[in-house]
Order: C-alpha cells, then sequence, then structure tokens
C-alpha cells in the first residue's frame, strides 16, 4: 500500500557493488515513533521553552527572577528555622511560622501570575509569529495534539514552579526536627491539598493564559491580555463589594481565576478564606466547580483556535 | 497505482474565492513540476495533499490514503517545504532541524544524526549552531529544505523553493533538489512560477492556472510546445518578419526582435537562410521559452493540432447506420 514510491528503484538496483554513499544524506531504515513520541517531545520542548532552556540567555531571565522568588519564602523559612534550631526552640516556630503549605499559594500567586503573563505568550506567541506552526502541522500529528501538548507542558511548568518550594519546606520541616519519622507522619496528611491545588493553579492559570496567548502572535497583547483577564475580575468584583452588594459582588469572585484558586486552597486545607475585608460564603463546591470549569473551557478554547487556524 | 491521485478536487474560500476549480490529475513518482501564476491554486494543492486543508469537493489519495481522513499517516512519510519564512530567529539550524526530527517521530540519537546528515546534505556547516536570524536568505531556504529532509520522507513537497534568492543561489538550490530527486530516488513535486527554473529539474509538469488543469505531461512535451526562437537584428526586422511569415512560419515583432514559434526543425534553417539573404545585421538567436506566460499564450490553440489527434480512432462508425435493408413488405392489399 504505501510502497508505491519509486517504482524507478535506479539507485539499489543499478548500483554496482563497493559504490559508496559519500554524499551525507542517507536514507533512514529506522522506527518512526508516531504521534505518541512527537506529543511527548512537544510537551518536553514547551516545558523547557517555558524555562527558557534550549533559547538564548536572554529568554531565561524572567523565569530565572520569578521562579527564584517563588522560591524565596521557602529559603527563608527554612533558614530562619535553621537558626531558631540552635536555641532549641525550632519546633514551636515551625508550627508558628508564617510560611507554611496552607499559605504558601497566597504568598507566591501573584509571581505565577507575572510568570503566566511573561511566558505563555512565548510557547504559542512564537509559533505563530515565526510560522513555525506550519511545520508542525505538517508532521504526523494532529492540530489539537499539538495544542494539547503545549499547554500540558506550560501547566508541568507551573507545578515544577509551586513544588518546588514546598518539598524545599517539606525538607527542611523533617530534617530540622528531633524526631524525623514523627514530622514525617505530621507533614504527610498535607500532601494531597497541596498537590491538589497545585494542580488547580497549574490547570487553570496556565490553560487560561495559553488559551489567551494562542489567539495572538503579538506578545505585547497576549500579556496585557493575561495581566487583564487576573486582575480586572478581581476589581471589579471588590468595587461591587465595595459598593455594598455583597451578594452580587461574591459571586462575581468567581470569574476572577485568583479568587477562585484563594477559595479552593481554603477548601483543600480547611483554612479560613482569607479575604482581607469582606466574609464570603459561598457554597464549597461553587469554588471547586469554577476552577474546573475554568480549565476545561481553556482548553477547548485553545484546541478549537488551532483546529481553525491557518498554516 | 498513482502515487498521486485527484479527482475534480474543488477548494472554495467562502464564495468568493476559488482557489482550485475541478481538478483532476494523476502525479508519479519523478520530480514533478507544479506550475502556475500567482494564485493559481499551488499551494492550496500542496496543503490539501498534506491534510492541512480541507478541500471542498473532490477527492484526493496520496499513497492510496485519503487525505480527509489519513492526514497524519500520510504526513508521516511527506517533507513539507512552505513558501514563507518558517523559522525561529533565536534558535540555531541544528536545535530547529532536530526538535522537528522528533516530532516527526525519530528517535532522539537519530533525530541528532539525522540532523547533521541533512544540515550537511543541504550545505551548512559550522554555521550551522549559530541562531538562524543572522543567516542569508539563502541559508534559510536550505535549513527549510533540510527540516523537510530530516525524516526522510517518500514524498517531498517544495512550494516556491527558490523564492527570495540570487541567481546561484537559484541554482545551488535547483541542483539540490535535482540530485535529492534523482541520486535519492524520492519523488519531489516543486511548485514554482517560473517556468525557466522548474524545467531545468523537472522530467513531468504539471500546469495549473485558475485552480483547473492546464496540462499535465512529460517534460519535453513542454518544451517542444513553447518553444520560441527570438531572432533579434539590427535593423530590418518588419522586413525579415515578413519573409518568415512568407514562408509560412508564425512570427510576432517583438521591437528589434522577431519572435519565431518553432515545432520542429524547419524553422531554423529558415531563419538562417532568411537573414542571410536579406543581409541583415544579426545581433543573435536565442531559444525562449522561459516565460510562463508564453505558455499559457500558446497553449489553447495547440492541443486541437497534435494531442487531439492520436485519440481520435478512425474506427468505422458505420454498424448502426446502414441497417434499413429490411425487406419493403408493402402494405398490399388483399389480392
Amino acid at each position: 500500500m504505501t510502497e508505491a514510491t519509486t517504482p524507478a528503484g535506479l539507485p539499489a538496483a543499478a548500483a554496482p557493488t563497493g559504490s559508496i554513499y559519500d554524499i551525507g544524506y542517507r536514507r533512514y531504515e529506522g522506527p518512526r515513533l508516531g504521534r505518541g513520541h512527537a506529543v511527548r517531545s512537544l510537551f518536553i520542548h514547551s516545558l523547557r521553552s517555558a524555562f527558557g532552556i534550549g533559547r538564548g540567555g536572554r529568554a531565561k531571565i524572567a523565569p530565572i527572577i520569578l521562579g527564584g522568588m517563588a522560591l524565596l519564602p521557602a529559603i527563608a523559612i527554612v533558614g530562619a528555622m535553621t537558626m531558631v534550631a540552635q536555641f532549641g526552640v525550632g519546633e514551636r516556630f515551625a508550627n508558628q511560622a508564617p510560611i507554611r503549605y496552607e499559605t504558601y499559594f497566597g504568598t507566591i500567586s501573584t509571581l505565577i501570575v507575572l510568570f503566566c503573563a511573561a511566558q505563555a505568550p512565548e510557547l504559542f506567541g512564537r509559533d505563530q509569529r515565526n510560522g513555525v506552526i506550519a511545520l508542525y502541522f505538517a508532521r504526523a500529528l494532529r492540530r489539537s495534539d499539538y495544542a494539547l501538548a503545549r499547554v500540558a507542558g506550560f501547566a508541568a511548568a507551573l507545578l515544577i514552579i509551586q513544588l518546588l518550594p514546598q518539598l524545599l519546606l517539606f525538607l527542611g520541616r523533617v530534617l530540622l526536627s528531633p524526631d524525623i519519622p514523627g514530622a514525617v507522619g505530621e507533614d504527610l496528611p498535607s500532601f494531597p491539598p497541596v498537590l491538589a491545588q497545585s494542580g488547580l493553579a497549574a490547570g487553570l492559570l496556565g490553560g487560561l493564559s495559553m488559551a489567551i496567548s494562542a489567539f495572538t502572535p503579538r506578545r505585547a497583547y497576549a500579556t496585557a491580555g493575561i495581566i487583564a483577564l487576573f486582575t480586572i475580575p478581581n476589581i471589579v468584583a471588590g468595587t461591587v463589594l465595595g459598593l455594598g452588594s455583597s451578594v452580587i459582588g461574591t459571586w462575581l469572585l468567581l470569574l476572577s481565576p485568583t479568587a477562585v484558586l484563594d477559595g479552593t486552597n481554603s477548601i483543600l486545607f480547611g483554612a479560613p478564606f482569607g479575604s482581607d475585608f469582606f466574609f464570603i460564603d459561598l457554597p464549597d463546591i461553587a469554588w471547586i466547580a469554577a476552577a474546573i470549569a475554568g480549565i476545561v473551557g481553556a482548553i477547548a478554547i485553545t484546541v478549537r483556535r488551532f483546529a481553525r487556524i491557518a498554516t | 497505482m498513482a502515487l498521486i491521485s485527484i479527482r475534480n478536487l474543488t477548494k472554495r474560500y467562502g464564495d468568493a474565492i476559488t482557489a482550485l476549480d475541478g481538478l483532476t490529475v494523476d502525479i508519479e513518482p519523478g520530480i514533478v513540476g507544479l506550475v502556475g501564476s500567482n494564485g493559481a491554486g499551488k499551494s492550496t494543492l500542496l496543503k490539501i495533499l498534506l491534510g492541512l486543508v480541507e478541500p471542498t469537493s473532490g477527492e484526493a489519495t496520496v499513497f492510496d490514503l485519503d487525505v480527509r481522513s489519513r492526514g497524519t499517516d500520510i504526513r508521516q512519510f511527506v517533507g513539507y517545504m512552505p513558501e514563507h519564512d518558517c523559522l525561529p530567529p533565536d534558535a540555531s539550524a541544528t536545535d530547529v532541524v532536530s526538535h522537528l526530527a522528533l516530532i516527526s517521530g525519530l528517535p532522539r540519537t537519530a533525530a541528532r544524526e539525522r540532523t547533521a546528515e541533512v544540515l550537511r546534505h543541504v550545505g551548512l556547516y559550522e554555521e550551522r549552531y549559530r541562531a538562524i536570524g543572522g543567516y542569508s536568505t539563502g541559508m534559510k531556504q536550505r535549513v527549510k529544505l533540510a527540516q523537510a529532509l530530516v525524516h526522510d520522507p517518500r514524498l517531498l513537497l517544495l512550494d516556491e523553493p527558490t523564492n527570495g534568492l540570487d541567481p546561484t543561489g537559484r541554482d545551488e538550490m535547483l541542483e539540490l533538489v535535482r540530485r535529492t530527486g534523482t541520486e535519492f530516488g524520492m519523488a519531489v513535486i516543486v511548485a514554482s512560477h517560473l517556468l525557466g527554473e522548474i524545467e531545468r529539474v523537472c522530467t513531468h509538469l504539471v500546469a495549473i492556472e485558475g485552480g483547473r488543469l492546464l496540462r499535465s505531461a512529460p517534460l519535453g512535451d513542454f518544451i517542444e510546445q513553447t518553444g520560441t526562437l527570438a531572432v533579434e537584428v539590427d535593423e530590418g526586422s518588419a522586413a525579415l518578419a515578413d519573409r518568415l511569415k512568407a514562408a509560412g512560419l508564425s512570427v510576432v515583432v517583438d521591437g528589434r526582435a522577431v519572435l519565431v514559434a518553432i515545432s520542429d526543425e524547419r524553422p531554423y534553417d529558415l531563419v538562417r537562410d532568411a537573414v542571410a539573404e536579406l543581409g541583415l545585421p544579426l545581433v543573435r538567436i536565442e531559444q525562449r521559452r522561459h516565460r510562463l506566460e508564453d505558455l499559457f499564450r500558446d497553449l489553447p490553440p495547440v492541443p486541437p493540432a497534435t494531442v487531439g489527434a492520436p485519440p481520435v480512432l478512425e474506427t468505422p462508425a458505420a454498424p448502426t447506420v446502414p441497417t434499413p435493408p429490411t425487406p419493403p413488405t408493402p402494405p398490399g392489399g388483399q389480392p
């Protein structure tokens, strides 16, 4: 069926014995791993590109600064714990420190938003700006494969940015504790909420910023759009709340990705909602549903965009 | 079975633009030139063959696989070099080509080896580690060709590969295409609006215009029919033209040049004799067949004369006509 290439067959048949292909081009007879391999490769490429790896030095500046700053709270608190431990009050300090698993997302959420605004446009915008997308689509993968691999790669980068500091925090807490197995047992219950919250944040913030980036080759537009999406609903909801309409204002918060993630954080860790100025009383399911709807919607929009984009 | 089979293929963009209009053609392996002026539908055809653009109606198969449903299977064995810029300026040729080799399904080590090989094949050496942003147009075109070859496709689709190149660059690119097609036995389709270039490397030409097939034939047929002899004289071009017309040639005066249509060997002697007898100051005689317009202008009158002749076999169309001789039974009355 696919042997219809060259019935001419001249090179193979007519070549006398001992002739040498010395021209730098040989046929490739090895395996072709197909779509799955293509998607995995693109996923890894996206993950690396999100941190500027494999690109010029300038591409690494923003991810290194933002990633480093996300690590900073963990480094600082572990450092403090080390010092305090020398005075024998380490355990008491560790349990009262302001940086804990349930507060970590809130502490670095602004950095994550900035990371999205800086790096998501790099992934989708570059491909469109340079026309590389035509070369991807001319290969053995589907347009949806391309979109999903890129989004997943970026979400994975966000996951790393969140989990790495918390891993550091965990190691610091455990290793500085006089009773290591006990400390592990104490922190173990925090793992599921940490993973769930980080996953939701990576999916929602990553998905939404990639959805916006998918629509423009212009980096500046995408960055502005992402910042707008992550701030304006907050401001609107805050204004409505400030004007005294707390019911409408509270429901409006569900349109703000960062507020939704604050909500899921408080639900997952069983902590009170960290709003500064108003009591928020929405059903738990509303926050979770808003987060999942946002993730699914963002991915659907992105896939649809690349199904229609002209090459 | 044809490598590519296209049946009644139509592509419309909205109501206004018809890129392909009932195109039917079979393409066999070899180096095939796809010629047509800008907007003739060449790029659209290539994208449909890749499964990147959905045809409005009609059928097309590549390797006997339907382009609508088997796009990924087809693309696994097709290399595509787009017309436009498609390379990131901040990455090196090695990075781009090896990444695209991975996406083409090659394992990591194979991707690295193949990248080095194809970049050497297209003539990129030390510069392949530098960022593409600093490359000349010629080098970029080579990288574009390399990425199309890296997974060793069975079919190579090149969309205007000499775009933006200077004459030397064009020659080198065409030589590269010719070597790739002949020495490695890869089927190649080269889309171009420059017939003069494409005829240097192709074995077969497919000419389309306005989304329709103009002609599909081996290269030799085209050259014969589009051949024009330009006879340039310092003076007396009108006299020469009259003389040649009198000899039964089809002649056009174009400034100082007299363009003579050549369909066989006869005009060469006639031109020589006419120039000599008129004692004209001859500047040069050259064959011109480089302009696509000539192809399109000359073609319509030709087919009835040559192409139309063979298929009409003079089979005696008699059998049905002379049937009447049934004996006329006179509707006679009763005796």
